[in-house]
């Protein structure tokens, strides 16, 4: 591992230098929020920012990706990106998340769609610089990563400190120019930037230790509060599609004016949508909205977990603020399920 | 089996739906390579007999549109409701709430009276015949209507969202009308239009009207979280979807 010191013309150049190389995807302003976009030229990136509208893992698992071209009766084609990219400015949050869906895409039948894109990809975190109106990363652990990223760059006064790591980071600090390192105020000063993040990254507080989750929610599945939450749920999925750590998706085809040639792709799911648990026949094994309110949080809090030992919520607070309804806050339903226990309730 | 026949028939509309379909430049093409248009008043004289599918577009206003949507319906195998106008009565049904001499003085002024503009109360096409596929939308996003006719044709069953607009909305990343403090129907409405309006810096109107089980009673109760009345709502609603009772909550 390796930390330079960059001024603020030579992170300019060294955008510059990725942009000449590769496709790169860094964070730009939409309107007034910000999106991960095709950066065209280093003035666009903007690592002020406070949190994107989608995450950074539509690179990986893109919205819709073509999964094989098809004849029917005949042959299919798997069809694969591979190119090689860069993704510039992921907050931790998002990246823990993409680490948590590495995990996920590699357990019991690996999606080989999925890993190509992930080993095509050079993550550079970003250290936060703005906190989000809901972000509580300091909650859930995920305010700072200490490794597993390619680049890792930290805001300090007058530039930023880029620290790589392995064989995309040799790239990387390949393309610096007169690379100068870091010295021991600059590395201290990056210590109090993760400090003061994981302290001020909590607009939200939550009162339930992580471990301890799984069996709170174990206790409340006929918990009142579903029924309460749910009735103002519009069933329209906006809570899954903005968040890092949602990974389902629905699978469907499309054929072309010929009939006999088609692509079979794959699109965002979420749980919270009506038909999501619709299975051949028409049966619906979720079929009221407190059962997919309920879900995912579940989901969030003890099945993925169970999984991968690991909270499947990094905190970014995007589904608190995509939820026009206001009742999609995870921090607010643990700890109400917390501090109103519910008692009849028979274990799963 | 040949081409399927198909066949387009008009009611109260503007026609803008059919439009579409006629502006499909070379892919209208390839959509005769699939099925074998037998009878279209915009585009052509003949009359067919039997078909297997009919397309019907506009609401059915008159006494004798709904005798001549029940022959259609008997001529057909296949009836679809094509635009809002055929699937929810669309902003025809506005008229259905003020009494009908009143809605005749408004739109014709002193020519109310006269024979040909006596028509009765708006009705969806579903209101008068069984309908057995909706193409929704004021008017009609003619890529959904292009892949609906496709997976007819491959003998599938066509994919029809029911999932709001949001979800379209979330996948092109717009910053949600919300967050202007705008009411925007997404959240009820149902989705396969990408999104339009709220990709142009436009709330959702509801064209394409609600999804299977919109909740209504939600978007009431929302309204006092952004400052907003019952009455703002109910204002947007009743432009689209006036007709259907499940909006009253
Ligand atoms: S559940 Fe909400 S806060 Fe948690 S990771 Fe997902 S979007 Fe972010
Ligand atoms: S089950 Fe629900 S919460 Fe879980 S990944 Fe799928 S959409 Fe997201
Ligand atoms: S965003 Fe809110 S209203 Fe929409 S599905 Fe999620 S919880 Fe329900
Ligand atoms: S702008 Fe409208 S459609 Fe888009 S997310 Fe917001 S409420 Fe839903
Ligand atoms: S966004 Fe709403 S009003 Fe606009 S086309 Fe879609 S359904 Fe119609």
């Amino acid at each position: 591992m390796s930390v330079y010191k960059l001024n603020m013309e030579q992170l300019r150049n060294w955008v510059g230098r990725l942009i000449a190389e590769r496709p790169v995807y860094g964070v730009r302003q939409k309107d007034e929020r910000f999106v991960f976009g095709r950066l065209k030229k280093p003035e666009e990136l903007r690592l002020d920012y406070d949190v994107t509208i989608l995450p950074p893992k539509k690179y990986i698992l893109p919205t819709r990706e073509n999964l094989l071209a098809y004849q029917p009766g005949e042959h299919y084609e798997s069809l694969w990106a591979d190119e090689p990219f860069v993704l510039l400015g992921v907050h931790p949050y998002d990246f823990v998340a993409i680490r948590q869906l590495d995990l996920l895409f590699e357990r019991e039948k690996p999606d080989e769609h999925y890993l190509r894109r992930r080993r095509a990809a050079t993550i550079i975190v970003a250290d936060v610089e703005r906190a989000s109106d809901n972000v509580f990363a300091g909650c859930v652990g995920t305010a700072v990563v200490k490794d597993a990223f390619d680049g890792l760059l930290t805001r300090v006064e007058d530039g930023y400190l880029l620290e790589v790591r392995g064989e995309k980071g040799e790239w990387l600090a390949s393309l610096l120019e007169s690379p100068s390192p870091a010295n021991a105020a600059e590395l201290s000063r990056r210590n109090d930037v993760w400090e003061n993040n994981r302290r001020r990254l909590r607009k939200h507080e939550l009162k339930v230790p992580p471990e301890q989750l799984g069996d709170l929610l174990r206790r409340s599945v006929d918990h009142p509060l579903w029924e309460e939450k749910a009735r103002l749920c519009y069933s329209c999925g906006s809570c899954n599609l903005v968040c890092p750590t949602c990974y389902c998706f629905d699978v469907r085809d499309e054929s072309d004016w010929s009939l006999d040639k088609g692509v079979r792709y794959r699109v965002w799911d979420g749980c919270l949508l009506e038909d999501f648990a619709m299975v051949a026949g028409g049966h619906n094994f979720r079929p009221t909205r407190a059962a997919r309110y309920r879900h995912r949080y579940y989901r969030k809090g003890l099945y993925v977990p169970e999984m991968i030992g690991e909270l499947a919520c990094v905190g970014c607070g995007r589904c608190i603020t995509a939820c026009t309804a206001g009742i999609a806050n995870p921090v607010e339903v643990y700890n109400r399920l917390q501090e109103e226990p519910h008692e009849d309730d028979a274990a799963e | 089996m040949g081409k399927p026949r198909v066949a387009i028939f008009d009611f109260a509309c503007c026609e803008g739906c059919q439009l579409q379909i006629a502006n499909l430049d070379e892919d209208l093409l390839n959509l005769i390579e699939l099925v074998e248009p037998v009878e279209w008043r915009e585009a052509m004289s003949e009359k067919a007999g039997q078909i297997d599918v009919a397309i019907v577009e506009g609401s059915i206003t008159r006494a004798e549109d709904e005798q001549r949507l029940k022959e259609i319906r008997q001529r057909a195998e296949i009836l679809m409701a094509l635009g809002s106008c055929a699937t929810h009565g669309g902003v025809n049904k506005l008229r259905n709430r003020v009494p009908l001499e009143e809605a005749q003085r408004i739109v014709y002024g002193a020519s109310a009276g006269m024979p040909h503009l006596q028509s009765g109360q708006v009705k969806a096409v579903h209101e008068v015949v069984p309908v057995d596929l909706k193409i929704y939308g004021c008017p009609i996003e003619i890529t959904e209507f292009s892949r609906i006719i496709r997976e007819l044709a491959a003998g599938r069953t066509p994919f029809v969202p029911n999932y709001p607009v949001c979800v379209e909305c979330k996948l092109r990343e717009n910053v949600c009308r919300y967050e202007y403090n705008e009411i925007c129907l997404g959240p009820v409405t149902r989705a396969g239009c990408n999104a339009r309006c709220p990709s142009n810096g436009m709330w959702c109107f509801g064209c394409r009207g609600p999804v299977d089980h919109p909740n209504i009673n939600a978007a009431y109760d929302v309204m006092a979280k952004y400052g907003k009345t019952v009455e703002d709502l109910v204002g947007k609603l009743e432009l689209f979807c006036s007709g259907e009772e499940r909006i009253r909550g």
